[in-house]
């Protein structure tokens, strides 16, 4: 892990030049440029308004377009990342056979690459805040710790998928399938405080109401979804409670798929 | 201590497919149950491989396609790993191997530069201060803000090859770079390239197939055959056992393939040899010795007066001589059966290499009775160790005769 800071400062300038390049390839020839980029949050936003209407999500004090948009924005870069980054390794095989550096920097390209997407989407956010009349306060202060710890977790799922796509191919089309099902396990589309209150407050589920409410939190997107918009919307701190099991569960497997990383990495060129 | 250390490196890769999950997922179940596991047929791209390289030593790897080379490279690249055995390399290598695996499409020349730099691990500050060196080095000023995607294949290399020659590391790692752009630019991928070796001493390994180029530059040359090392020594000689070897596989390969030959059936059972100065057949010849070219054949019909042509060529078919019994009037007959003629070439003038013998007949109303090119292939070996290494400004050895200033003749004999 100590080896793995000390090439992520040693390749900064490689990272920087390859997530420009994926940025300036992506965007350079069409006339909107990176606002592609923020069109898929705010198409979901207006959809998941849309539906809100027919269906009713209670969400308290804080309208609806503005928390649905604060879950879509980790929620997005978290997709995108561990998608991007699944699929770095084998995307870049022409440099992986002509050339050495250490692997692990594409993924962290792939989520370097987003992370420009995701600050793009923040002045999405931004104007709607002014709009809803909303006051950033000092919790705000959370969001670069919050956004950093998903980027951990979405690292933890590229560098296993990664490694694992160069062999198996299959990693890279299964993948975008759960995570578009995981969205319906995170609280992007309905808050927290619903699955909450009806697994704690109402036990819903009988004697199993708490550990599902675990399991439920184990996601490590729901801690951070929740206090993205705590932080952000609601103006209160993190909720531990929410955070730790995921954090947990991510802090344990990360070792292991860095590692599962750097052994596979020896045959990415014979195999890839 | 070596810059370059290998010890009995070996590298194994598995022939066909990779296995299914299916596959995977028995051989863990028996792996775990103490059972053999289902094995693939293994391929040993590298076999016990031994070599030191010292610091500022320039070596060459030859060998035929398939011999080894480029995973030797891609070893000592640290792009793949050894099934066996161990690679030691002290200090920064910059791999040259295919330049342009970094240059994207998209991005105009100077992005490129900027990319490709990052790529090959130059500091953003050193690429900036060499930007206008390399732009004009590639010699694109004019196209440089242009997408390369507009680019042509030749200015595409040629953009490659200028970032590429402009890191500064320890060891170069060149793979067939230098056929690249036209004459005029490979000139000075040439120059470029001695700076490089000459006058700031870097350690290079060049792989190329221009064996001549290799026998220019390099002061020690490996060369490579199915994963090994056959020999490792001073360039002259080991280009010359590379030559012997081509010639040993192109004629294995006339063997199996059909030979270009056109024949009415009249003329059977041709023979072609080279004889040495005792007349016994043998494969090559030294520069400018004698060249005799013995023709055996059988005729199931009586010729009269007919014309023989005997010629030699390049492997890739320049015909170079060629000389017919027309030019020299006399009448002859050949009765059916077997016959033996020769051709002498008293100095051969060609520069050491492969050449290929052509052998026509004709009869006396001019239809051609029997045409066939690569009959025989020969070996021009070099005169002596120290002979000039200038093969590649040459395709023939003439006798030339000095007159230099202080009015000392002086003969030399290249």
């Amino acid at each position: 892990m100590l080896s793995f800071a000390k090439n992520l400062y040693t390749y900064r300038e490689l990272i920087a030049a390859l997530a420009w390049k994926n940025i300036v390839v992506r965007y350079k020839q069409a006339y909107l440029g990176i606002l592609w980029a923020v069109l898929k949050p705010v198409m979901l936003m207006l959809i998941f308004t849309l539906v809100r209407s027919f269906v009713g999500i209670e969400t308290g004090e804080v309208p609806y377009p503005i928390l649905t948009f604060a879950a879509l924005l980790p929620w997005i870069f978290f997709q995108e990342s561990a998608s991007e980054g699944i699929n770095s390794v084998t995307s870049n095989s022409s440099l992986i056979k002509k050339i050495y550096f250490p692997r692990e920097v594409f993924p962290l390209t792939a989520m370097v690459t987003k992370l420009v997407e995701l600050a793009i989407s923040f002045l999405i956010l931004a104007g709607l805040m002014v709009y809803y009349k909303m006051m950033p306060t000092v919790f705000s202060l959370w969001v670069p710790a919050i956004i950093l710890y998903t980027m951990i977790v979405a690292l933890t799922i590229s560098f296993f998928g990664a490694a694992l796509n160069v062999y198996y191919r299959d990693v890279a089309q299964a993948l975008p399938v759960a995570l578009s099902l995981l969205m319906y396990g995170s609280p992007v589309i309905y808050p927290l405080s619903l699955v909450h209150q009806k697994l704690i407050i109402e036990q819903a589920a009988g004697i199993w109401s708490h550990d599902l409410y675990t399991l439920y939190t184990l996601n490590p997107m729901t801690g951070i979804i929740d206090s993205f918009q705590n932080v952000l919307l609601k103006g209160i701190p993190p909720d531990f409670d929410t955070l730790y099991p995921g954090a947990i569960l991510t802090l344990a497997i990360l070792p292991f798929s860095y590692l599962f990383f750097k052994r596979a990495e020896n045959w990415f060129a014979d195999v890839i | 201590m070596p810059i370059i250390e290998v010890n009995h490196l070996t590298k194994e890769y598995q022939l066909g497919h990779i296995s299914s999950i299916k596959d995977t997922a028995l051989n863990t179940l028996r792996r775990l149950t103490f059972r053999p596991t289902q094995q693939r047929e293994a391929f040993k791209a590298l076999d016990d491989i031994n070599f030191h390289i010292e610091e500022g030593e320039v070596v060459g790897i030859i060998g035929h396609n398939g011999a080894g080379k480029s995973t030797l490279l891609k070893h000592l690249a640290h792009i793949t790993k050894p099934t066996k055995g161990k690679v030691i390399v002290r200090g920064s290598v910059a791999p040259l191997i295919e330049v342009g695996a970094g240059v994207n499409p998209e991005l105009t020349g100077r992005e490129n530069i900027f990319l490709n730099g990052a790529i090959l691990g130059i500091p953003k500050k050193i690429i900036k201060s060499k930007l206008d060196e390399i732009i004009e080095f590639s010699e694109l000023e004019k196209f440089i803000d242009t997408p390369v995607k507009r680019y042509s294949s030749g200015m595409a290399v040629k953009l490659g090859f200028s970032i590429a020659t402009s890191v500064d590391a320890d060891i170069l790692i060149v793979d067939e770079v230098l056929a690249v752009g036209d004459l005029a630019f490979q000139r000075k991928c040439f120059d470029r390239m001695e700076d490089l070796i000459k006058r700031q001493g870097k350690t290079v390994l060049l792989v190329s197939h221009n064996i001549r180029q290799v026998e220019r530059m390099c002061n020690r040359v490996m060369l490579l055959n199915k994963g090994e090392i056959i020999q490792d020594g001073d360039s002259h000689a080991t280009c010359d056992q590379f030559y012997q070897l081509s010639n040993k596989t192109i004629s294995d390969q006339k063997k199996n393939s059909s030979a270009r030959v056109i024949s009415s059936g009249e003329v059977q059972n041709i023979k072609v040899d080279i004889l040495d100065d005792n007349d016994q057949p043998t494969d090559s010849i030294t520069e400018g010795g004698t060249l005799k070219i013995r023709v055996q054949f059988g005729l199931n019909k009586a010729l009269i007066n007919p014309e023989f042509h005997i010629g030699t060529h390049t492997t890739d078919f320049i015909y170079l001589t060629g000389e017919s019994t027309a030019v020299l009037g006399q009448s002859q007959n050949y009765p059916s059966g077997s016959h033996e003629i020769q051709h002498h070439i008293p100095t051969y003038p060609l520069v050491p290499g492969t050449y290929g013998i052509r052998v026509a007949v004709i009869d006396q109303s001019g239809r051609v009775l029997y045409h066939g090119e690569s009959l025989l292939f020969f070996n021009v070996l070099a005169k002596s160790k120290d002979t000039p290494l200038q093969d590649e400004l040459r395709l023939i050895a003439v006798p030339v005769e000095w007159k230099l200033k202080d009015n000392n003749q002086k003969k030399n004999h290249i």
